[in-house]
């Protein structure tokens, strides 16, 4: 059977839900991020398949344009990481609560 | 085009570079004696030059000089120019304020001589001069509003010169309140000028017709104005008790010029204020009212200083009264001969209170006219101007404004009985002041007798100079021609005048016999209690309200409303409290949920409208 476009989708589907699934439920702000990358990923599957579902170039420019970004936050937010981890010892995003009081 | 600001430019200097010098001096405590002298010569240099622009405007043809300064403001349609304008009206009070102004300088200088602060004095009393000539020259409503608040600031700080005793700041506080209340009229006046005529210039402006119904409004609001600085009833208290202030202050703010400002601003606007019956009609028996009234308590005063108030307060009843019947000529030439003559009396006050160590109860004085003969001398020329005797200026003056009272269309016998009678008024109270403090016999204190002296040269110059124009001033005649007036009376005209000599006379008679001899002392007396008056209804009223305001509307309403609102956000971050948790993960989860929620309502409601 040949690769259908809602294969993709649904794959895509599956990518982004353990991302967010990952962001909700672990606590470790370094697994937080990488689930993050995940969900990413998977919009980026899910406008490949709908730009040959459509026959448009956009969708294709779009997932260029996400990976460059993605690049740039995993850069900008590994080092929030860093730095949250040397003033506080932790990379417990439950331990991290400063700002409700 | 001839240069004007030269006339205002010089007081300005004058006040300018004294206060500055006041003002570093004060530091170094230095006194400057060299302040009085300066003041003088800058008032001198401008009522040279004042004189230089009366010949000139005798030259022109139109009778008008304009000197445009600069564009003062320009707000959408409307644009005020600082412009000078010198007329047949406004040449009379520039030569009054320079010239009067300039005696009067020359006189403080001998007068404050042991004053501790010299300078900060002739820095005021350069500031009036230059915001009293801003008042007669501007050529636009607002000017004249700036010199009439400049010279409202300047009397202020004039009465509480010397601002340790709390009476005189009181004094001061209470002339400035009283003159705000008139202002409130004149800016009424002038927005509804602008209103109805979309410009403030002076002559501009009454060229427009007012609405029938508008022009009362527009005339009794000057008239409140000028009730105020003019001391009118029911604005008039402030006067006597601005007597706090040094004697040459009242002599040339509270008796020669600013108090005359109602007048220049009445016969200013006489073009429009005479074209309404009902307003003439109130300035002319307001007029006649406070000229009896004041002259009545005038009567009552033992303080030569606040006897002298009132009868100015009655003598500016006078000019209103003149004007009200419609003989503007009339009120502005009593202006003229009324600034030589109350000046004078002033000045000479100022000698007689010098003389005696500063007393100013009359029955502390007596037969003074030896002791103090230069002062004896210009006070009778001064009396006899005031009383109306002939041929001394008073006389052509006065008996012009009770004969017109009499003779004029807006005249009637009501208003000429009540001149009649202020003027017997005024011929008693005057003679009964100038009998207790130059005739009879003495009851000078045993302790000042032998300090009794004549004033210095610097004093006595000013006094002689005041005399001999109190003497003449009446035979050049009304300076302006303006208003209706019956020229010629002829017979009736004669028969007032003999009327009102013979009343003048007759005063003079009464008073003569009751206080030359023997004298019971008589303590001052308030026979109308005006001043209670106003504090039991305006001062309680006010205090009243504000006790209301305090206790009930502070507390059941303010405070209430401030309540409730403080406590509304108070509940309102009580319950956003509990959405802040802090947790990443939950901020995360509302996000979602409420992305959700939205892509619901999105698609529940395409799905409604049937489109997808």
């Amino acid at each position: 059977m040949e690769l259908q476009p809602w294969m993709v989708l649904i794959v895509s589907m599956i990518v982004f839900g353990i991302g967010l699934l990952g962001v909700m439920i672990r606590k470790n702000l370094l697994i937080m991020l990488m689930c993050i990358e995940l969900m990413l990923n998977g919009v980026n599957l899910s406008f490949v398949a709908f730009s040959k579902i459509h026959h448009l170039i956009e969708g294709d420019l779009t997932v260029l344009f996400v990976m460059t970004v993605a690049a740039a936050e995993s850069a900008v937010g590994l080092g929030l990481v860093i730095a949250l981890f040397r003033t506080l010892r932790t990379a417990d995003s439950d331990q991290i609560q400063m700002l409700r009081d | 085009m001839h240069a004007l600001y030269p006339i205002i430019l010089f007081p300005l200097i004058g006040f300018l570079s004294i206060g500055i010098a006041h003002l570093m001096a004060t530091r170094r405590n230095l006194r400057l004696r060299g302040a009085g002298v300066i003041a003088t010569i800058f008032m001198f240099l401008s009522f040279a030059y004042s004189v230089f622009c009366f010949f000139a405007l005798r030259k022109t043809e139109s009778g008008l000089i304009e000197d445009k300064l600069f564009t003062w403001m320009k707000l959408g349609g409307l644009s005020v120019d600082f412009a000078l304008r010198l007329d047949s009206l406004s040449i009379v009070f520039v030569l009054v304020i320079t010239g009067v102004g300039a005696l009067i300088h020359l006189y403080s200088i001998s007068y404050m001589h042991d004053d501790e602060t010299p300078a900060k004095y002739f820095a005021y009393l350069n500031l009036f001069c230059f915001m009293m000539l801003n008042l007669v020259l501007g050529s636009s409503l607002p000017h004249v509003f700036l010199g009439w608040e400049g010279v409202g600031l300047a009397s202020y700080l004039l009465i509480g010169y010397w601002y340790e005793d709390p009476l005189k700041v009181n004094a001061g506080q209470k002339a400035f309140v009283m003159n705000r209340i008139g202002d409130l009229g004149f800016l009424v006046a002038m927005f509804i000028a602008f209103r109805y005529s979309g410009t403030l210039d002076l002559i501009e402006f009454q060229k427009t017709t007012f609405p029938p119904h508008i022009l009362p409004a527009f005339g009794l609001a000057v008239f409140f104005a000028c009730t105020g600085k003019s001391a009118q009833i029911p604005l008039f208290t402030w006067l006597p008790d601005a007597m706090a202030g040094p004697t040459p202050v009242s002599a040339l703010i509270h008796a020669a010029t600013m108090v005359t400002s109602g007048i220049y601003l009445l016969t200013r606007l006489f073009p429009t204020i005479s074209s309404s019956e009902l307003v003439l009609c109130v300035i002319a028996l307001t007029g006649a009212l406070t000229a009896l009234l004041a002259a009545v308590m005038a009567c009552f005063q033992s303080d030569i200083k606040k006897i002298l108030a009132y009868s100015t307060i009655s003598q500016l009843g006078f000019m209103f009264l003149g004007c009200g019947v419609g003989a503007f000529s009339s009120g502005v030439f009593h202006v003229m001969t009324h600034a030589f003559f109350k000046a004078l009396l002033f000045l000479g006050a100022g000698s007689v209170i010098h003389a005696l160590g500063g007393e100013q109860d009359v029955f502390k004085m007596g037969n003074l006219r030896k002791k103090i003969p230069i002062t004896f001398l210009t006070f009778t020329a001064g009396w006899a101007a005031i009383l109306g005797l002939p041929p001394f200026s008073g006389f052509f003056s006065k008996d012009e404004i009770i004969y017109q009272a009499l003779a004029s269309p807006h005249g009637s016998h009501l208003l000429f009985g009540i001149a009649m009678v202020s003027a017997f008024l005024t011929s008693f109270y005057m003679t009964r002041l100038y009998v207790l403090v130059f005739m009879g016999e003495s009851r000078v204190e045993k302790s000042a007798e032998p300090r009794l002296h004549e004033s210095p040269p610097g004093m006595t110059i000013p006094l002689v100079i005041l005399a001999v124009l109190a003497l003449i001033g009446g035979w050049f005649g009304s300076p302006v021609h303006l208003g209706a007036s019956s020229e010629d009376g002829g017979s009736l005209q004669y028969a007032v005048m003999g009327c009102s000599v013979l009343l003048a006379l007759l005063g003079a008679g009464l008073a003569y016999r009751k206080y030359s001899g023997r004298v019971k002392i008589e303590t001052t007396f308030d026979p109308f209690k005006i001043d209670r008056f106003y504090e039991f209804t305006f001062g309680k009223g006010t205090r009243g309200f504000s006790e209301v305001c305090a206790r009930f509307v502070e507390e059941m309403v303010v405070q209430r409303v401030l309540r409730l609102t403080s406590a509304i956000v108070d509940l309102s971050g009580n319950v956003l409290k509990i959405a802040q948790v802090g947790s990443v993960q939950a901020y995360l989860m509302m996000m979602l949920l409420a992305v959700i929620a939205i892509l619901a309502w999105f698609f529940y409601g395409v799905g409604l409208n049937g489109k997808l």
